[in-house]
C-alpha cells in the first residue's frame, strides 16, 4: 500500500473551516431573528432549521442532489454564472454541509440568545445603541459560551459527516474526499491500516473538541 | 390621562402592580407602542400614532433605569458607563465614581458590587449620555430599607444637579413624597389624581393640572388597556 | 501567527493541480492500482486519483456531470451507453474478461468444491455477494445461482456489498462466512493470505465483458491519452493476467 494520503485531512479541515464560517455569518442573523421573533413565521422557521438533525443524511442528500444537480434550481444558476457544477465539487459540499450544520450553529445560538436578560439588551437601545451593536457588544458577549458551542459543534460536525458528503459530493480526491469517505474507501480496500490511521484521527480530534468545550463552558459558568 | 413634566421636575407615578404604570415608562421609551398615542418633548414629537411616528428608543435621547440595574455582566464599572457616551472621557467618569466614593471600583465587574452600587452604577450609566428624559422603573425597590432611604435622597440630589427632568415609578408613597416634585397616582391606566405630593397624599383632594402651551413642555397622551393616559407636563413654576 | 496565516491562506487556495481522475469498476481495486504504479515509473509527472465503486454507480455519477476523465467498467454496456451518450469520446474498448470465484476464510474449513451445496450448508449463515442491480460481479453471481435453482432458498443469507469490493470486505473480515467476489481481488496478496477460492464456471453466467473509455471531461487533460494507451500495453496485460483476468482482442 501506499504511505498516508493527507489530502483527506486537510480537506476536511477546510470543508469544515469554511462551512463553520459561513454559518456563523448565517447563523447569527437567523438566531437573533428566532430567538426574539413572537410571529408564526419564526416557528416555522426554527422547525425547518432543526429538520436536518432528525431527518436521515440520505434524504437530505437527495434532495440537494437534485437542487444541486446540472438540472437543479441551484446548481444550474451556479453553472451559468461560474461555468462550474455543484455536485462532485467542493462548492457543493460545503453548500450541503451548511444545510446539514446548521441546527449545531443555530439551536446553541437561539437559547444562549434567548437567556441574555431582556433589560440589558433595551438599556443598551435607550443608550442610543442601534440593534446591530447591541447585538456585537452585548448579546453576543453575554453568550460567548453559546456562540463557542455553535461554533465548536458545527466544526466537529462537519468533520465527522458522512452521509450527505457522499451522495452530493461522490468521491473525488481533493474535491469531495473527506477523512469520513477515505475511512469507507480504505476499508472496502480492506486496507484496515490507513482506515486506522484515519479514524483514530477522527476519534482524537471529536474527544479533544468536545472537551474543550466543556472544559472552558466550565470555567465560564464558574 | 393627560400629564406635563417641566423642565428639570422630578415626576412621581404611583401606582400599583398591575396600574399599567411600568406600561407607562416603556412606551415613553420606545420600548412598547401603545395603539394609539401622542408623546412630545421639548417640541419634538416622539410618538404619533395618527401621523404614523414612532421614534425608536434609540433616537429619543433618554436614560432608563430598570429596578434589576441591568448592567452589563460583561463589561467593568467604567465600561458599564462609558458605554452610552458619545464622547467617551474615562477621566470624567472616575470624577463621577470618586464623588460617591466608588473610584476603587472602576476595574470590577457588576457581579462584585453591592445592589446600592449596582444601582449609582446604573443611573450614573443613564446620565452620563446627557438624556432629555430620564426614567426610572421602581429603581431602589430591590434594595434594603435604610439603603433606600439614602438612595432617595441621594437620587433626588444627583437630579437636581444633573438639571434633568425625570419620571420614576414607584409604588411607595414614602418614597413619592420624599422624592417627587409632584405626584400624579394611576389606576387602571388612568390618573385619578395628580399634584404637589403633599397634597395629593394628605388631603386626597384632587388637583386640576394646568396645561400650558410652552416650548419646553412634556406631553403624553396614550391608549392602554385601562383607556386613555395622557399626561401633560408643564414647566413647574417655583 | 505567521502560522495561523498560513494555515488560513491554505484554506483559501481551492486551486489544485490537474490529476489524472479515474472511475474504476471495484474488481479492478489491485490490478489497476499495480498498473499505476508501474506507469509512474516510466511517466512521474503524471498524478492519477483512483475511485472505485460499482461500475453501475460510475455510469450514474458520470451521467450526473462528476468529473472522471477515464471510465473502467466491468460491464461492456455501461462504457457503451455512455458512449452513445457523448459522455465516452474514444470508442469503447475492452481490457479484459472477468471471472467470479467462491471465497471463504480458511479457518471456517468449508469445502469450497461441494458448490453449489455448500451455500445451502447450515454451517454458512451468510454470503457476501455484490448488488446484483448496479455492480456486475453481483449480477453475474445473481445468474449462477439462479441457474442452479438455489436463488430463492438463499436469499435470506445474502448480504450486499455496495460493490464487488465491499462484498470482499464483508466475508474478508468474516461477517460472511462465504462470498462471490470478483478472481481478481481472491488473487490479492492479503485475500490469498487469509482465505481460499474456488472458480466458479464461467458457463453459468453471462460473460464479464469488461471495457474502458476516456469520457468527455478527459477530452481537458492531455496526459489522460497517454495512461488510456498504456492501459492496452504489453507490460499493463501482464497485470492484468497476474490478476486472473482473461485477456481478449475481441473489440465487440
Amino acid at each position: 500500500m501506499e504511505g498516508i494520503n493527507y489530502a483527506p485531512i486537510w480537506l476536511t479541515l477546510k470543508l469544515s473551516f469554511w462551512t463553520t464560517l459561513i454559518l456563523v455569518v448565517v447563523g447569527i442573523p437567523l438566531a437573533y431573528y428566532l430567538a426574539y421573533t413572537k410571529s408564526r413565521l419564526g416557528l416555522f422557521i426554527e422547525t425547518l432549521t432543526t429538520l436536518p438533525l432528525v431527518l436521515p443524511p440520505t434524504v437530505l442528500g437527495f434532495y440537494l442532489l437534485l437542487l444541486l444537480g446540472k438540472h437543479g434550481f441551484i446548481g444550474s444558476l451556479w453553472h451559468r454564472l461560474f461555468d462550474r457544477q455543484l455536485v462532485f465539487h467542493f462548492e457543493g459540499i460545503v453548500l450541503a454541509s451548511v444545510i446539514y450544520s446548521l441546527p449545531m450553529m443555530v439551536h446553541p445560538l437561539v437559547s444562549g440568545f434567548r437567556s441574555v436578560s431582556r433589560n440589558i439588551i433595551e438599556v443598551s437601545w435607550t443608550l442610543g445603541k442601534s440593534k446591530l451593536e447591541t447585538l456585537i457588544r452585548v448579546i453576543l458577549p453575554n453568550a460567548k459560551a453559546s456562540v463557542l458551542t455553535g461554533l465548536v459543534l458545527s466544526f466537529a460536525h462537519t468533520v465527522g459527516e458522512f452521509g450527505v458528503v457522499l451522495m452530493v459530493g461522490g468521491n473525488i480526491e481533493g474535491e469531495t474526499r473527506v477523512i469520513s469517505i477515505a475511512i469507507y474507501d480504505a476499508v472496502e480496500a480492506i486496507d484496515y491500516f490507513t482506515a486506522h490511521v484515519y479514524a483514530i484521527l477522527l476519534l482524537a480530534f471529536s474527544f479533544l473538541s468536545l472537551a474543550l468545550l466543556y472544559g472552558v463552558n466550565r470555567r465560564w459558568n464558574l | 390621562m393627560d400629564f406635563d413634566v417641566g423642565e428639570e421636575e422630578f415626576l412621581v407615578i404611583l401606582g400599583n402592580s398591575g396600574s399599567g404604570k411600568t406600561t407607562l415608562l416603556r412606551c415613553i421609551a420606545g420600548l412598547e407602542s401603545p395603539e394609539e398615542g401622542y408623546i412630545e418633548v421639548g417640541g419634538e414629537v416622539w410618538l404619533d400614532t395618527k401621523r404614523g411616528i414612532n421614534l425608536p428608543p434609540q433616537k429619543r435621547g433618554i436614560g432608563f433605569v430598570f429596578q434589576d440595574y441591568a448592567l452589563f455582566p460583561n463589561m467593568t464599572v467604567l465600561e458599564n458607563i462609558l458605554y452610552g457616551m458619545k464622547k467617551r472621557d474615562r477621566v470624567y467618569v472616575i470624577e463621577l465614581l470618586k464623588r460617591f466614593g466608588m473610584e476603587a471600583l472602576w476595574d470590577k465587574k457588576p457581579d462584585k458590587l453591592s445592589g446600592g452600587q449596582k444601582q449609582r452604577v446604573a443611573l450614573l450609566r443613564a446620565l452620563v449620555s446627557n438624556p432629555k428624559l430620564l426614567l426610572l422603573d421602581e429603581p431602589l425597590s430591590a434594595l434594603d430599607p435604610d439603603l433606600r432611604l439614602n438612595l432617595q435622597k441621594e437620587l433626588k440630589d444627583f437630579q437636581k444637579r444633573a438639571c434633568i427632568t425625570a419620571i420614576m415609578v414607584s409604588h411607595d408613597r414614602e418614597e413619592a413624597i420624599r422624592t417627587g416634585d409632584r405626584v400624579v397616582i394611576i389606576q387602571n391606566g388612568k390618573i385619578v389624581e395628580g399634584g404637589k405630593p403633599y397634597k395629593v397624599l394628605t388631603s386626597g383632594q384632587p388637583l386640576l393640572i394646568e396645561k400650558r402651551k410652552d416650548k419646553d413642555r412634556i406631553l403624553i397622551i396614550l391608549k392602554l388597556d385601562g383607556g386613555f393616559l395622557e399626561v401633560e407636563l408643564p414647566k413647574e413654576e417655583l | 501567527m505567521k502560522k495561523i496565516i498560513l494555515l488560513v491562506f491554505g484554506l483559501l487556495n481551492l486551486g489544485q493541480a490537474e490529476v489524472i481522475r479515474v472511475f474504476a469498476a471495484a474488481d479492478l481495486q489491485y490490478a489497476l492500482r499495480e498498473i499505476v504504479a508501474f506507469y509512474n515509473k516510466l511517466h512521474p509527472e503524471d498524478k492519477l486519483d483512483l475511485v472505485f465503486g460499482s461500475s453501475g454507480k460510475g455510469y450514474a455519477q458520470i451521467r450526473a456531470g462528476a468529473p472522471f476523465h477515464l471510465f473502467f467498467s466491468a460491464n461492456m454496456e455501461y462504457v457503451q451507453n455512455l458512449y452513445m451518450e457523448g459522455l465516452i469520446v474514444t470508442e469503447p474498448k475492452v481490457y479484459a474478461v472477468g471471472r467470479i470465484v467462491l471465497w471463504t476464510r480458511k479457518d471456517t474449513n468449508l469445502d469450497l468444491s461441494r458448490f453449489p451445496e455448500v451455500l445451502l450448508d447450515p454451517k454458512v449463515r451468510k454470503i457476501a455477494i455484490a448488488n446484483w442491480e448496479h455492480a456486475p460481479y453481483g449480477k453475474a453471481a445473481k445468474e449462477v445461482l439462479e441457474n442452479h435453482g438455489i436463488f430463492r432458498k438463499v436469499r435470506q443469507k445474502l448480504v450486499v456489498g455496495e460493490n464487488v469490493s465491499q462484498a470482499a470486505s464483508f466475508v474478508y473480515a468474516g461477517t460472511a462466512e462465504l462470498g462471490i467476489i470478483a478472481l481478481s481481488l481472491a488473487k490479492t496478496p492479503q485475500m490469498e493470505k487469509a482465505g481460499k477460492y474456488w472458480l466458479i464456471p464461467e458457463e453459468g453466467h453471462k460473460k464479464l465483458i469488461q471495457g474502458y473509455g476516456i469520457t468527455k471531461e478527459g477530452l481537458k487533460v492531455k496526459q489522460v491519452k497517454r495512461f488510456y494507451n498504456f492501459v492496452g500495453s504489453p507490460e499493463a496485460r501482464k497485470i492484468f493476467l497476474k490478476y486472473g483476468f482473461m485477456l481478449t482482442d475481441d473489440k465487440r
